[in-house]
C-alpha cells in the first residue's frame, strides 16, 4: 500500500506554527514579488470572494475588508519545515518519494492491512506534534488512488484527515464519490472530453474501454485508468529527474534603468542557476536572457526583448556563463526604459560526463578546481558570498523587498522566535 | 524503553537503530578512523582519536522537532530565564511533572512549569524546554 501525506495549506500553516495569535483568522501568502495570492488557510478559502492567483492590487480592498492577514512568501522557512516533515516520514518508511514541497508518497507495503488506519493516524499525529504542521494521509493500493484517498480524508469530516481504501469495495465507493474532474492526472481538457460522453465520476471513467482511453488520452490516460482500477503502474521515484532547463527571473525591488546595475542582477541570477547546474553535475549548452519593463504601468514606455546564445562548449562554469550572459544582455538592452525584471534560463542541459571537448579549446581542469573552491566557500560562508566580480556589491539596491515576510525562524539565529511579554 | 510503549511502536520498525517513528535517539558518534598525518613517528593516538564534543550533538535529541526561542523579557526570572536567553525547545517530548514548557494560552505564547495534578488553566503545549542558553556578560 502507498500513502500520500500532504500538509494542509502548507505555507499558511508554516506561518501559524510561530503565530498562534493568528489561528482562526484568514491568512494568505503572496507570491515572490508580492504579486498575487498563492496560498490560503481554510479560513481564507472560506471567504469565497477572494480569488486565488489574482494580482494583489486588484483584491486589496476585499482582503482588508475581511481582515485577512497576509505574508510575503518565506521560502526559506517553508523549505526547512518541509525538510523536517520529510525526515519524519523517513522514520515511518524506508521508501519516501518527495513529490513537492508539501506532498510525499510513502511505501507502506510492510504494514499489515488491519493496522493501516492507526498507522496513518500515527503519521499524522507525529508530524503535528513534532512540527506543528497539520497533514492529511490517504492510503490506497496505487498512487492515483492514494491521492484520491487523501482528498477524501479532508473532504469527509468524520475521516479526521486519514482515509484508507483497503478493500475493493472501498475503492469502488471512492471512485463513485469522486467527480472525474478531481482525479489526479486528468486535466481540464480531458475531463471535458469524457464528460461530453457521459462520464461523471471516476468510476464511470474506469468503465470506459481501455482502447478508447489509450487512443484518446494517450499513455498518461491509460496509466490513470489502470491506477484507478487498482493496478499499480506508477513507480516510486526516489531520485528526481535532472532538470532539462534551469532558470530564474525575479522582479527588481525598484525599477532599474542603467545597464551596469542590471548587469549585476543578471550575473547574480546566473550565479544562482549555475550552482544548481553544478549540483546536478550537468552543463548547459545555451543561455537565454530576457529583459522586460513593467507592462502594468500606463505611464512608462514599454520594451521587452530576449535572446538565446549558444555556448562554444557546454559548461557549468559560473565565470564563463556570467561573461556570456553579459554579452547577451548588452545585445538586448536599450537605454531610456524603466526595467522591471531580468531573467536567465540555462538550456540544452546535458550530463557533465557527456560533454564533448572542443579540439581547439584548452582543458578546463584548473577552472573546475576554482569553481569547486568557490562552491565550498559559499557552503561555508553563505550564498554567493564568493562569485564573479560582475555580481557587484549592490545587491541591497535591487533586491526585492518583501515587506510582510515573516522571520526565518529556523535558519537564522537573529530571526528566531522572540517572546516579548510572557 | 518506556517511550516505545507510549508510541505503540511496531517491532518490525525497530531494526533501525537510530530512530523509530518520529523519535530520533541521540546518535553516538564517538569513533573517527584516521591515518596519522605525522611525517616522522606515527601518532601514538592513532587508534584513540575521537571527534570533538559537539554541543548540537549533546543538547539536541530530535533535530526535526527542535526550535529555538529568544526571551526578550524579565518576567521569567522565577524559572531562571533571563532577558536575551535562548531556549532550546523539543516538541517531540512529553512533559513530565515540573518540566518547563512553552505553551499557548488564548493565542499567546507563555512559559510555564507543568504541574500534572493541578489543571489550573487551559493551554496547548507547544514544546518542552530542554535547555536555557544564557550568555554571561
Amino acid at each position: 500500500m502507498i500513502a500520500l501525506v500532504d500538509c494542509n495549506s502548507f505555507y499558511a500553516s508554516c506561518e501559524l506554527v510561530f503565530r498562534p495569535d493568528l489561528i482562526g483568522r484568514p491568512v494568505v501568502v503572496l507570491s515572490n514579488n508580492d504579486g498575487c495570492v498563492i496560498a490560503a488557510n481554510k479560513e481564507a478559502k472560506a471567504l469565497t470572494d477572494i480569488p486565488m492567483f489574482q494580482p494583489v492590487f486588484k483584491i486589496k480592498k476585499q482582503l482588508i475588508a475581511n481582515k485577512v492577514v497576509f505574508f510575503s512568501s518565506n521560502y526559506t522557512l517553508y523549505g526547512e519545515m518541509s525538510q523536517r516533515v520529510v525526515n519524519i516520514l523517513k522514520t515511518f518508511s524506508s521508501k519516501v518519494e518527495v513529490y513537492s514541497i508539501d506532498e510525499s508518497f510513502i511505501d507502506l507495503s510492510t504494514v499489515p492491512h488491519e493496522e493501516l488506519e492507526s498507522f496513518g493516524h500515527q503519521i499524522k499525529n507525529t508530524i503535528y506534534r513534532l512540527t506543528g504542521l497539520p497533514v492529511g494521509v490517504g492510503i490506497a493500493r496505487t498512487k492515483v488512488l492514494s491521492k484520491l484517498a487523501n482528498k477524501m480524508s479532508k473532504k469527509i469530516p468524520n475521516k479526521n484527515h486519514v482515509c484508507v481504501l483497503n478493500s475493493d469495495d472501498d475503492r469502488v465507493k471512492a471512485l463513485k464519490w469522486s467527480p472525474v474532474t478531481g482525479v489526479w492526472g486528468i486535466g481540464k481538457k480531458h475531463s471535458e472530453r469524457v464528460m461530453a460522453i457521459g462520464v461523471a465520476t471516476a468510476y464511470d471513467f474506469t468503465q470506459l474501454p481501455l482502447a478508447w482511453v489509450r487512443k484518446e488520452m494517450t499513455v498518461v490516460g491509460e496509466r490513470t485508468w489502470r491506477e484507478l482500477r487498482g493496478e499499480s503502474v506508477m513507480e516510486f521515484v526516489t531520485e528526481p529527474k535532472k532538470k532539462k532547463a534551469i532558470g530564474t527571473a525575479k522582479s527588481f525591488g525598484k525599477k532599474l534603468e542603467s545597464l551596469d546595475i542590471i548587469e549585476e542582477v543578471c550575473s547574480y541570477y546566473v550565479g544562482e542557476v549555475a550552482e544548481v547546474l553544478r549540483a546536478q553535475n550537468s552543463c548547459a549548452s545555451a543561455i537565454h536572457v530576457f529583459l522586460v519593463t513593467n507592462f502594468f504601468s500606463t505611464r512608462d514606455k514599454q520594451y521587452s526583448n530576449s535572446i538565446t546564445v549558444k555556448l562554444e562548449m557546454p559548461t557549468n562554469d559560473t565565470f564563463v556563463l556570467v561573461t556570456e550572459a553579459k554579452k547577451a544582455l548588452h545585445l538586448i538592452y536599450k537605454e531610456g526604459y524603466k526595467y522591471k525584471k531580468v531573467g536567465v534560463n540555462l538550456l540544452g542541459i546535458t550530463p557533465e560526463e557527456y560533454v564533448q571537448g572542443n579540439l581547439f579549446k584548452i582543458s578546463t581542469e584548473s577552472k573546475k578546481t576554482l569553481t569547486k573552491v568557490v562552491d565550498e566557500l559559499n557552503v561555508k560562508f553563505g550564498k554567493l558570498k564568493v562569485s564573479s566580480a560582475l555580481v557587484g556589491t549592490r545587491v541591497k539596491e535591487w533586491e526585492l523587498i518583501k515587506e510582510e515576510r515573516s522571520p526565518r525562524y529556523t535558519t537564522q539565529w537573529k530571526e528566531i522566535l522572540t517572546l516579548k511579554d510572557t | 524503553m518506556d517511550f516505545l510503549l507510549i508510541f505503540g511502536i511496531y517491532p518490525y520498525f525497530c531494526i533501525m537503530e537510530t530512530f523509530s517513528h518520529g523519535k530520533v535517539k541521540k546518535l553516538e558518534r564517538q569513533h573517527m578512523p584516521e591515518v596519522s598525518k605525522q611525517t616522522g613517528f606515527p601518532s601514538p593516538a592513532t587508534h584513540y582519536m575521537e571527534p570533538k564534543i559537539s554541543l548540537e550533538q549533546e543538547l539536541i535529541t530530535n533535530n526535526d522537532a527542535t526550535f529555538y526561542v529568544r526571551i526578550d523579557s524579565n518576567a521569567l526570572e522565577e524559572f531562571t530565564i533571563f532577558k536575551n536567553d535562548v531556549l532550546i525547545i523539543d516538541r517531540s517530548l512529553y512533559p513530565k511533572k515540573n518540566s518547563l514548557a512553552m505553551v499557548v494560552i488564548d493565542g499567546e505564547f507563555k512559559v510555564i512549569r507543568i504541574e500534572l495534578e493541578a489543571k489550573e488553566k487551559e493551554f496547548t503545549l507547544w514544546g518542552v524546554i530542554t535547555y536555557i542558553i544564557h550568555a554571561c556578560k
